[in-house]
């Protein structure tokens, strides 16, 4: 349906997004991954047409979107980072001015707009100014104005930013049951690692503009499938106990955490006992021990040697 | 473009801080040049009082029986005297005077006050009055001999003022010398008529041209109020244009400007619809702040529908060069995505605009390049056509400053399409 090719930005010199491919079908929920300044909201403006690419296209149903934005602007909702509305209009003020832009009118705007409003739960506040809304409510209804068309593809940057956890939740499980129950196609980008894995069928991770790996989340997690994730609580910070982990040759990556350590080990290895040992040399006191599955943050952390949100 | 129109208005309506710089600040102005320059303008309604002392030295009724008794002795029959009486009783020059006198536009403004000579000069000395108007001894025989019968070289009336710089002593001699001259012109008249056989029954000076009164054209004056009502309005209309274009500013940072370029509509669109917003916005403020002046100060007084549909056009044709000035600045704006442009307009460029176009002081009182350069300027140009109208002049006096506005408009839309982003924003 949707699918870019080599896609390049490239601003004064700076190479912000270095030949993306991508695609999407249709109703497939695809989530962007990467940190910020990764170059996915460059990635997502060349996509919705707003960005001319340095080089490289984006195809529509095999159209040139750079050719003609056209082609896909009737079939696109963006939601930006912003809270692109008029703060000072009403939430439907906000409807009725947009959805008279994208050319409804009528009864069939005044229907579509209860209709936004009721999948955003804000039609009880409609007659409210944006500027009084809460973050979270912000985030709704400039989510709704994006969808007052009906489009085919929902494009989301970084939707849930600065909100709340119930207004977070609110704007997932919409997407989730929109993307599930009415076949909307959805680009999800995000640098929370658990909000993609919770909407999306597959993701792209991206760094420094470039996709870096890419496929379902079963897939990337088999990049770590041969290794484990053991964190070890302590009661305080041993930088000693770490140096020594790192030059141990069964450990492959050890990292400080907030609680302890955290240390990747190929599966089914021994290396417990060791630890331990290790352990009591430093005379540190462990707290708690825990072997877990990877997670798509151990995969970020495994092909980037940083964290997502770093 | 309704679309538009209404959110721009609703936005503006919501936006305190701008309605205060866009109606409340243009109107206390109003109130306070109009106030603190009154008189500056030569129509501004300043009583002129002229107290004047009028020293008889002559007797008219013993004048007028001299003149006929004369006559009797030259060997006229009693019936060309009766004729005399009845005539000289009328033309008397004394008596027509005072008919000037009680003339009501003269009646308020001059004081007539009967002194002897002494008490009349103590008075001038002592700046009681402005003038003394003596009629000498013999004056109404000596006139009526030169003016009923071409008999002589007649009488002479004696203004005496202490200070021949005042207003008021210049606006006395005006009227008297008026007087003075009508007065022989009409003497003249009837001599030449009356060897054609054909008599004048009545004379009547009542409406000779009194002079002195002051006007700086020929056309109606201006007061201070009109004045500032045009040249503040005219002012704070141009910042219409730097308010939307700073509210474009404002929508293209919060990508507001992307989403409706997302929906498909061509940008040149969202562009018409800033300029049919600045032009409905200015109008209204236009319309508002001329209302509203005239309500509460009542700079236009005694005008007609007339003049009222004028100041519609000007101010229609006004707010299209705001529209344009908007347009450009809109363009500049969300071109280099920089709001700059818009603060620099309503920062420095509108207080040059306003300086030059005669919104601070009337460039009359300026270099003349100075109204040169602002007649160039929409406000100055509208100003222009609104005070020549309100002056009564013409239509076609007024069409080259709408045609310069207009003109200017076309040339700044047109500059706003080239330079505004086309396909997708950068």
């Amino acid at each position: 349906m949707l699918e870019t090719e080599e896609l390049q930005k490239v601003f004064k010199g700076k190479v912000a997004v270095d030949g993306i491919n991508l695609y999407m079908d249709r109703g497939e929920s695809i989530g962007l991954l990467g940190p910020n300044g990764a170059g996915k909201s460059t990635t997502i403006s060349m996509i919705s047409s707003l960005l001319k690419p340095t080089s490289g296209d984006v195809r529509l149903n095999g159209k040139s979107v750079v050719k003609n934005p056209e082609t896909i602007r009737s079939v696109l909702g963006v939601v930006p980072q912003e809270i692109a509305l008029y703060e000072e209009l009403t939430a439907y003020e906000n409807m009725k001015f947009f959805g008279r832009v994208y050319g409804l009118k009528g009864k069939s705007l005044e229907r579509r707009i209860q209709e936004v409003l009721e999948i955003v739960g804000l039609q009880e506040r409609q007659k409210d100014l944006v500027k009084t809304y809460s973050g979270g409510m912000q985030r709704r209804i400039n989510m709704a104005a994006a969808m007052l068309h009906e489009p085919e593809i929902l494009i989301m940057d970084e939707p849930t930013v600065g909100i709340d956890p119930q207004s977070r939740n609110y704007i997932l499980d919409t997407v989730r049951h929109l993307n599930e129950e009415s076949g909307l196609t959805v680009l999800y980008t995000s640098h929370y690692m658990e909000e993609v894995e919770r909407l999306c069928d597959r993701v792209y991770i991206m760094d420094h503009g470039r996709i870096i790996a890419s496929g379902t989340k079963d897939e990337l997690k088999s990049i770590l499938s041969g290794e484990e994730t053991i964190f070890i609580d302590l009661n305080r910070s041993y930088p000693e106990l770490l140096s020594d982990l790192k030059k141990h040759e069964g450990i492959l990556q050890a990292t400080e955490t907030e609680k302890g350590l955290k240390l990747i080990v190929p599966k089914g290895s021994r290396h417990l006992s060791s630890i331990f040992q290790a352990a009591e040399r430093y005379q540190a006191q462990i707290l708690n021990v825990n072997v877990q599955i990877p997670t798509l943050e151990d995969v970020f952390l495994h092909l980037t040697g940083r964290k997502l949100r770093d | 473009m309704h679309s538009f129109l209404k959110k721009d208005i609703l936005i503006l309506l919501r936006d305190r801080s701008e309605l205060l710089l866009l109606l409340l600040m243009p109107f206390i102005l109003i109130a306070i040049l109009g106030f603190a320059l009154r008189g500056l303008f030569s129509g501004d309604p300043e009583p002129l009082q002229i107290s004047v002392a009028i020293v008889q030295q002559d007797n008219e009724k013993a004048g007028i029986e001299k003149f006929l008794s004369d006559q009797r002795d030259q060997g006229f029959s009693e019936e060309v005297i009766a004729e005399l009486e009845s005539v000289a009783f009328k033309v008397s020059p004394y008596t027509l005077l005072n008919q000037v006198f009680k003339d009501e536009r003269l009646r308020e403004m001059i004081t007539i006050i009967d002194m002897n000579l002494e008490e009349a000069e103590l008075a001038l000395s002592s700046e009681e009055i402005a003038a003394i108007l003596t009629f000498p001894t013999e004056f109404t025989f000596l006139s009526l001999k030169n003016m009923l019968l071409n008999d002589g070289g007649g009488s002479e009336l004696q203004v005496t003022v202490n200070d021949y710089g005042s207003l008021q002593a210049k606006v006395f001699q005006s009227i008297i010398q008026e007087f003075v001259r009508a007065l022989n012109f009409e003497t003249a008249m009837t001599q030449a008529l009356s060897e054609e056989g054909i008599v004048i029954e009545e004379w009547d000076l009542r409406d000779i041209e009194l002079g002195g009164i002051e006007t700086v054209t020929s056309k109606d004056p201006i007061t201070s109020f009109e004045y500032y009502t045009f040249a503040i309005a005219v002012m704070f209309v141009l910042y219409v244009a730097s308010t939307l274009a700073s509210k474009a500013y404002v929508e293209k940072q919060q990508q507001v400007f992307n989403r409706i370029l997302l929906s498909g509509k061509h940008p040149i669109s969202y562009l018409s619809g800033k300029i049919i917003s600045a032009i409905i916005i200015a109008f209204c403020q236009l319309l508002i702040l001329f209302t509203s002046s005239s309500l509460l100060f009542r700079p236009f007084q005694d005008v007609d529908v007339m003049f009222w549909a004028g100041i519609l056009l000007i101010s229609a044709i006004l707010s299209i060069g705001v529209g344009g000035l908007t347009a450009v600045l809109t363009a500049l704006t969300v071109r280099f995505d920089n709001e700059t442009f818009s603060s620099v307009f309503s920062g420095g460029i509108v207080t040059i605009f306003a300086f030059t176009g005669g919104s601070f002081i009337p460039v009359a009182n300026m270099a003349e390049i100075v109204s040169v350069i602002g007649d160039w300027t929409p406000n100055g140009a509208a100003l222009s056509a609104y005070l020549q109208w309100k002056q009564g002049f013409t239509f076609d006096s007024i069409l080259p400053f709408m045609g310069r506005i207009i003109g200017l408009s076309i040339v700044l839309i047109a500059s706003s399409v080239w330079i505004f982003p086309r396909r997708r924003s950068f």
